[in-house]
Parts: C-alpha cells; structure tokens; sequence
C-alpha cells in the first residue's frame, strides 16, 4: 500500500482509442462547423433561415385557400359538415371571450343582429383573420390556417338570428 | 526524523453530512410539492407562499445549495485532511463555514417563499444574502488553501485539483452574476440587462451545474471511489486529460441555454460547439470511475456503497452524453423550453448527485462513528427505490418532452399550426406529469429509509478521533515556478489558444499581430523551458499548490472573457430606432410583481428565431427589445405559453378574470389563482426608488420621471381601474393587479402597443 494520497493508487493505462477519437472528432467538427457558419458564413444565419421556412408556410397557406366571398361563406353557413368544424373551433378558441354559446363576455355576443365591425361574412372573415387588436379580438389568421377561418366564420354566421340571452348588444344593427 | 500526530477534523464532517440529510428531505419534499401542483393547481393550498413560481425556486435552491452544497463540504472536508496529511488550518473557519452556510440556507427558506427573489434561476437569492454567500465562501476558500499551504504531503491529488477548481470557479460565478443596484434591503435590480443578463446568467447558471455540482463530486468520486473499491484509480494521464479539458471547455458552454434567442449567432454556435466538445472530458470521468470498479464486480453484488457508485457515475455518463446532444441547435429547437430539459437534470440530480451522496454517506457515517451499516438490505432497498423512481421520472419527462415539443411546431398540410392552443399540449402532457410525481416519490421513499439507516447506525456507535502519525516530511528539491511557467506545456497552450482566436475572428489583420505575439512567446518559453527530469512538467506543476490554482483560474477565465467581452460591447451596436422603451413607474411595479411571483419559471419571454414560436407568439424576439430588462425574464420552460407579445393581444378584463381564476379564461390550465393580487395594495413608496435605480443603472428616464413617479403611476392605474369598472369588474387603482396588467399589456409595446400577429405582419 502506497503511502501516498492517503492509500489510493493510481494506475496509468493507455486513453482509449474511442474515447480520443470522440475527444479529436469534436474538436475537427467545431472547426468545420465555425468555418462553415461563421468565418466564411456559408451556412444561413438563423434569421435567414427564418425567414426562408416563413416563406415556405406562407406560400402553403395561399396554395391551400380558395377563393372566398359573402356568397361563398354564406352557402359555407348552410353546409353542416362546415359548420360542425366551425363549432369544434371556436369551442376550443373562442369561448373564452366569446362564451360557450356565444352569448358574449369579454368579447361581444355573437348571436344578435348588432356588429361592431360589420355583420357582412367577409367583413366577419376579416375580423377572424386579422383581429381588432385594440378591442382584444386576435387575429386568427395565421394560428387557425385559412381553411379553419373559413369554418369558423361559417359557424358564426350560421349563429345569426339566434338571439342567445347574454350580453347585451353592442355596435350597429345589421340590416 | 520527527514524527508527528495528526488529528482530523472529522466533526465538520459529520454536521455537513446532517445537514446535507436533513436540507436533503426539505428540499426534496418541495419538490414533490411543486411536482403535485403542475397537476393539481390547489396543491399550493390556496397560499401565495406556497405557490409553484415561488416554491421552484425554493426547490432547486434547496437542492442545489442545501443538499449536494453540504454533501460536498463533508466530503471535501474529509478527504481534503487525509489527501494533505493536515487536519483544517482553522476549526474557527470550518465552523464559521457551517454556520454560516446554514443561516443562509435558511434564509433562503424564508425569503423564497416571500417572494423576495432576483428572478434568474439558481441566483434567486436577494442581494444581502448573496453577500453573506460570498463572504462565507470566501471564509472556506482560505482556510482550504492555508491547509493546503500547510500540507504535509507535496503532491496534490486529483481529487484536490477539481476541489481547486470548484473553489476558485464558483466565487468568480456567484460575484460576477450577482451584481445589482439595491433598492431596499429586500430587492435589486441586477446590473446587466437583457441580451447580456442572459449571457452572464446562463455563463454563471450552467457553470453552477459544472462547477458545484459536478467537479467537486468528481473530486469526491476520485477519493471515495477506489477508496470503498479498494482499487487503484484506472489512469492517472486520463484524469489529468479530462480535468482540465473539462474546466477549460465547460465555462464557453453556457449559451447552450439560449439557441435561437436574440443571443447573437456567433455565441449560440460557440454554446453549441463547446458543449459538443465537453462530451469526450465528461465521459473520461466516468471511464476512470468505472473501470476503477473493474476487478470488482463481484463485491457490486454485496455492497450498497459501491452498487451506489456505479449507478451513479453511470447516470453522469448518461446525463453527460444527453446534454451534448440538447446543445445541437436542431435538437434543442424541438426540446428547449420543455419536459425533456427537466427530465435531463434530474438524470443529473438524483441520479448522479443523489447516488453519489448515498454512496458517500453509506461509507463514511459508519467510519466517522466507529461501526457497521446498520442495515445493508435496507440500503438495497433505498438503491432499488431511488433507481425505479429516476427511471420513471426521466422517462416521463422525455416522453413529455418530446411529445409537446412536436405538438407546438406541428403545421397542417395547409400551412396552420395544428394544435393552436396551447391548452391542447397541457393536456396530452398531463397524464406525464401523474408519472413523474409518482417516480419522484419513490425516490423520496429510499431517502427516508437511508435516514433512518443512517440514524440507526449513528445510534450503534460514537463518534471517532482519527489519528495519523506521519514523519515530518523531507524539504524537497525546489522547482522555480519560472520554470513550470516559461515551459513547452504553456508554450504550446498559448500557440494553440492564439491560432483559435486568430481563427474565430473574421478581421483577418488581427491574425498577424497573433501571430508575431505568439512567435515571440514559444522562442521565449523555449530558452526557459525545463530539462527533462525525473518528474513531468505536470508532476512538478502538482507539487505547487498556488501555481496550480492560478493556472486553473486562468483555464476557466479565458471562456467567459472571449465570451463576454463582445457581448458587451454589443450594447453600443444596437439598433436603437427599433428599441424598447423605458417601462412607466407602474409597468416597472408590475414588472416586479412578475419577478416576485415566479411567473418565468413558467412562461418564456422569448420568440426564438423559429417557424413554431413565430406561427404562434409573432415576429421573432430582438436584442434591442429587451435592453430594459433587469432582470432579463427569457424563462426556461414553458409550461404555459410564451409572454414576450403578450401585450394588447388581449384587453385588461381578460387579464382581470384569468388572473383571479385561470381556468374561467383557459379551460385546463394548471396555472394557480393570483386573486390575492386585487387585495394586495401596492407600494407606491417603491416607485420613485425603483425609477432612480434604473436611472443610476443607464436607463434614459427623463429627469422628472423620478418626481413624477407616484403621480404618474396613480393617473396610469386610475385609467386602468376605470376602464375595467365599466365593463363590471372592480379593482382598485392602487391594487397590485392593476400594476400587473399595466405591465402585462407593455410587454412587447413600442410606444404605442405595438401588437404583432405572426407572420402575415411583415407582408
């Protein structure tokens, strides 16, 4: 027993190969990968790689929306598959401020014939997708994807005429 | 030849190894508590002391700086005296140390759940505490090294080398993150501000992870080890490789917590690289440990304290491996902010610091009381507990993890985010959260049988005087410290350090001036190098206790220079038409509720530079955004959705019902009630206070701003409160809530509220 380190000896075996191949291997591809991305700036910096898959999901979006307009929401309102997928949405998203059935809390009640923004379904389709920021309303654009607009804002206009008793009516009469 | 009889200190030991069961427990149990509260929101019993933002940080404090920090004193104390052949320079000191440490530990216990908090994670503790850390740190790092100037045995062990390195690293970490401005005795704000009190936390946050809980364990490891194996240590030439490439690499990995934040690009590469190049060092630690067992497998079988080590130094592997891998930017785009980072310190915390302190305490409690294990198939049990609970903690963790990661970035075939509440991913991940209460209790189960253990086998014996009688040592031959300076090791060093520096930067008329610097260096060292003797440079290196100290603060001083240095002088470099403004006296109020509750060790502030974040919180986050910020509040876990766009998304009523009852606005939320906030009235005497320190601290308020701070504030919440009376919801103008709103509604704001909405914005 040796006197030293009170009694621990150290043996001096050989590295393993594998493990100064993993030590060596990530010392060369941190070099690679600094020149690559960083001295000559070959690789896309993050933001540019942003920006490129940002392009991509917009151009999916605009591949995937067909053209809309009142009458193609309105005849949307009438088809009860649409309509079903348009409430499965706004039960998951909008009853927060919207109510479970629509009555209006936060938000205004979507059920009368009052709008605060306009009763016509392209001008609910714009209030959906681009939201009134300063009232609260987000826009749903971009986290429901056109084709979940287009349901929903069919779901609320099937909604029209309803009359749920719940917050009292709020903007212009629509005619 | 004199003879001499030393006696250890072992009493130093023997409180630590107490406290470190006892904080252990508490701190264990707190974090069942948090675990039970992510699902169930009333397990915080209706309090705001003992709600999860709050007790988080207690946790993590608790085990960190409680359990493994008194764990480490014990086993440092002990083989420090033994490894020196000295008993400790000072019992004065070694007590002091204890005391102290326990006072702040329980000032910590107290303050956390008060909410009085710096809000960054693992330096929550306020200003006058930190002091008392510093100092009593400062009192342990002079009595180690007037041991270690006092030793009788020449060489210093690899054991002492991480000791050295733990000593020196953390006082550097722990001062350097903890400067603030006070406001009060009770709050500061910290001098860096976003982008850079990002870098400098997560340089001192995962260095606590480096140089707290994993060197001097390591160093525990290499004593205690082939002390209970009663094996000679599997290679010298690999423990001195793996030190110091695992000091000198592991402080440039701290930007691994940042990948596709507004931390520049260049930082979160080197984050990335470097942790990627810690893999090979870690795992030479583990090597030696493991293969130190080799030749004794056979007594694995029988006795818990090496069964403990093994499993141990196992999990260091694993965990060790699966932090490389998190730092790939690719992987940790899917896995940050999730389950799986949890999952990953936990392999690290019980599993490595747990079964290493287990291992420890089962071998030297016996020792230190003269006796017997009271019971080893007690401590079989505790191994197989402890192993099962880790399993299921960190499976349910990955599981999670992942699975909540693909969810939030998962996009529909037409180009919409699939699952857009976040609501939606709480609760695929909810049944994860069941699972990983129910392994961390079981790992709670085997602690409370190794108390009892343990306390059964104190009972069975007394405490022990260990003596040694030693020979006074020889005077030994003296190495000129010029001579281990001016050698090739160093030479070759500073060519290799130089070249990388050339390297890293772009400006390419840099590279000459290294180049001669460098030129002139080797020819010096060179002339001065030493002759080839009967010891290595390295063997003559360890027999110079402060030249090796000083060369180990030197290894680890160069990352965080290289690092901090441009990022510092990236505040000049921002963009300032773009930048945010100053908060107002009430935003600033608010913001501090937001600090005070915890609220970031749920929510992010933070849009990283990713499709899946900007689909649903909007336009990337930017440096020039935050450089108000103290603290900076990025978050490291999103267990509720990101913050940073948060302000008009939503109008103050909102705001109003989900903070008084979070499931009226978000149906499954696990977030708990903050409806004591309307009650609480808030203290306007801290305004004025609050806007002069962030004046002191750079922030362009103009000159009135600190008179006009109270009025200002009053007019602010006045219209707030107004505006929420009239759609039926009553608050007081001067209520915290009220600030709380103000603040929430500012995140993100240019002047006017500036709300993005994703993509379609930048059309």
């Amino acid at each position: 027993m040796s006197d030293h380190h009170d009694g621990i000896e150290e043996h001096d075996n050989h590295l393993p190969n594998w493990w100064l191949v993993t030590l060596f291997g990530s010392i060369v591809f941190s070099f690679a990968y600094w020149t690559y991305y960083e001295t000559l700036g070959v690789g896309a910096a993050q933001a540019q790689e942003l920006a490129g898959e940002e392009a991509a999901l917009r151009a999916l979006r605009e591949k995937s929306a067909p053209p809309i307009s009142d009458e193609s929401l309105l005849a949307l309102s009438k088809d009860q598959k649409v309509v079903a997928s348009g409430e499965t949405i706004f039960k998951t998203n909008c009853v927060a401020c919207h109510g479970m059935r629509a009555e209006g809390s936060v938000g205004p009640n979507l059920t009368d014939a009052y709008w605060l923004h306009g009763g016509k379904p392209m001008q609910i389709h714009g209030v959906i997708t681009k939201g009134v920021t300063e009232k609260g309303m987000l826009a749903w654009g971009n986290v429901l994807g056109d084709a979940k607009v287009r349901d929903v804002t069919a779901f609320v206009l099937s909604l029209k005429g309803t009359n749920v008793q719940g917050k009292p009516p709020q903007g212009e009469k629509d005619p | 030849m004199k003879q001499i009889e030393i006696t250890y200190d072992d009493r130093i030991s023997r409180q630590f190894i107490a406290a470190s069961i006892i904080f252990g427990l508490v701190g264990m149990l707190v974090g069942v508590l948090a675990a039970a509260q992510l699902s169930f929101f009333q397990a915080n019993l209706g309090t705001s002391f003992l709600s999860f933002g709050r007790i988080r940080p207690l946790h993590t404090n608790a085990v960190i700086f409680a359990f493994v920090g008194n764990m480490i004193f014990a086993g440092i104390y002990y083989s420090t005296q033994r490894l020196l052949k000295a008993r400790m320079a000072s019992d004065l000191l070694s007590q002091f140390h204890f005391w102290g440490w326990q006072a702040i530990i329980l000032a910590a216990a107290i303050t956390l759940p008060l909410g009085i908090t710096q809000g960054k994670e693992y330096a929550e503790l306020e200003w006058p505490i930190d002091l008392a850390i510093a100092i009593v740190w400062v009192a342990f790092a002079v009595n180690f090294f007037w041991t270690l100037a006092r030793r009788r045995e020449k060489q210093l062990y690899v054991a002492i080398w991480f000791y050295i390195a733990t000593i020196l690293t953390v006082a550097l970490l722990h001062i350097v993150n903890n400067l603030s401005l006070p406001t009060s005795m009770t709050h500061s704000f910290p001098v860096f501000a976003g982008v850079q009190g990002a870098l400098v936390q997560w340089w001192y946050g995962h260095n606590a992870v480096a140089f707290f809980l994993t060197t001097p364990v390591l160093g525990i490891m290499y004593y205690f080890l082939p002390k209970a194996a009663e094996r000679p240590v599997y290679s010298y030439r690999l423990s001195l490789v793996h030190f110091w490439s695992l000091i000198f690499i592991y402080i440039w990995a701290g930007p691994h917590h940042l990948l596709y934040t507004a931390l520049p690009d260049w930082a979160q590469s080197l984050g990335m690289l470097f942790s990627l190049m810690l893999w090979a060092p870690s795992w030479g630690g583990m090597l030696n440990g493991l293969l130190t067992l080799k030749g004794s497998w056979g007594k694995l079988r029988t006795d818990p304290v090496l069964k403990f080590f093994a499993a141990g130094v196992t999990f260091y592997g694993m965990a060790t491996f699966e932090g490389p891998l998190l730092s790939i930017k690719s992987v940790n785009a899917l896995a940050h902010y999730t389950d799986w980072i949890i999952g990953h310190v936990h392999a690290g915390a019980l599993g490595w610091n747990g079964f290493m302190a287990a291992a420890m305490f089962y071998w030297m409690v016996p020792k230190l009381y003269g006796t017997k294990l009271y019971s080893r198939a007690l401590a079989d049990m505790h191994f197989w507990l402890g192993t099962f609970g880790i399993i299921l903690y960190v499976v349910a963790m990955w599981v999670s993890g992942v699975t909540q990661g693909l969810m939030l970035k998962a996009v529909t075939a037409s180009g919409a985010l699939q699952y857009p509440s976040f609501l939606e991913t709480l609760e695929a991940v909810k049944p994860f959260y069941m699972m990983r209460l129910i392994g961390g209790s079981f790992y709670v189960i085997g602690f409370v049988l190794m108390i009892y253990n343990l306390w059964k086998t104190v009972k069975s014996g007394a405490p022990v005087e260990a003596r040694l009688t030693v020979t006074e040592p020889e005077a030994v031959a003296h190495v000129p410290a010029g001579r281990l300076v001016f050698s090739k090791p160093i030479a070759i060093i500073f060519v290799m350090l130089g070249l990388l520096l050339g390297f890293a930067t772009r400006n390419h008329g840099h590279w000459v001036v290294y180049l001669v610097a460098l030129a002139i260096t080797c020819v010096v060292a060179y002339a001065w190098s030493p002759r080839e003797g009967d010891y290595s440079w390295h063997r003559m290196l360890e027999g110079k206790a402060f030249l090796f100290s000083a060369f180990t603060l030197l290894a680890v001083l160069i990352g965080g220079i290289v690092e901090f240095v441009p990022a510092l002088a990236l505040k000049q470099a921002v963009p300032t038409e773009n930048a945010q403004r100053p908060y107002s006296a009430l935003e600033l109020a608010g913001r501090n509720i937001y600090v005070r509750e915890g609220c970031y060790t749920c929510h992010s502030q933070m849009v990283r530079s990713l499709v899946g974040d900007t689909a649903r919180y909007g336009e990337a986050s930017k440096p020039e955004e935050f450089i108000y910020d103290m603290p900076y509040q990025w978050g490291s876990k999103r267990t509720g959705p990101d913050l940073h766009r948060l302000g008009g998304r939503y109008p103050d009523l909102w705001h109003y019902q989900h903070m008084l009852d979070p499931r009226a606005t978000s149906p499954g939320s696990n977030m708990p009630s903050y409806a004591f906030l309307k009650d609480a009235v808030l203290d306007t005497n801290a305004l004025a206070t609050n806007v002069r320190t962030m004046q002191a601290l750079g922030v362009p308020y103009p000159a009135k701003a600190v008179l006009e701070a109270e009025a200002q504030a009053r007019t602010d919440g006045e219209r707030i409160a107004a505006g929420l009376k009239a759609q039926g919801a009553d608050v007081a103008a001067n209520s915290e809530l009220t600030a709380l709103i103000a603040y929430l509604q500012s995140l993100s704001s240019k002047e006017k509220a500036n709300v993005s909405s994703g993509i379609s914005r930048a059309e």
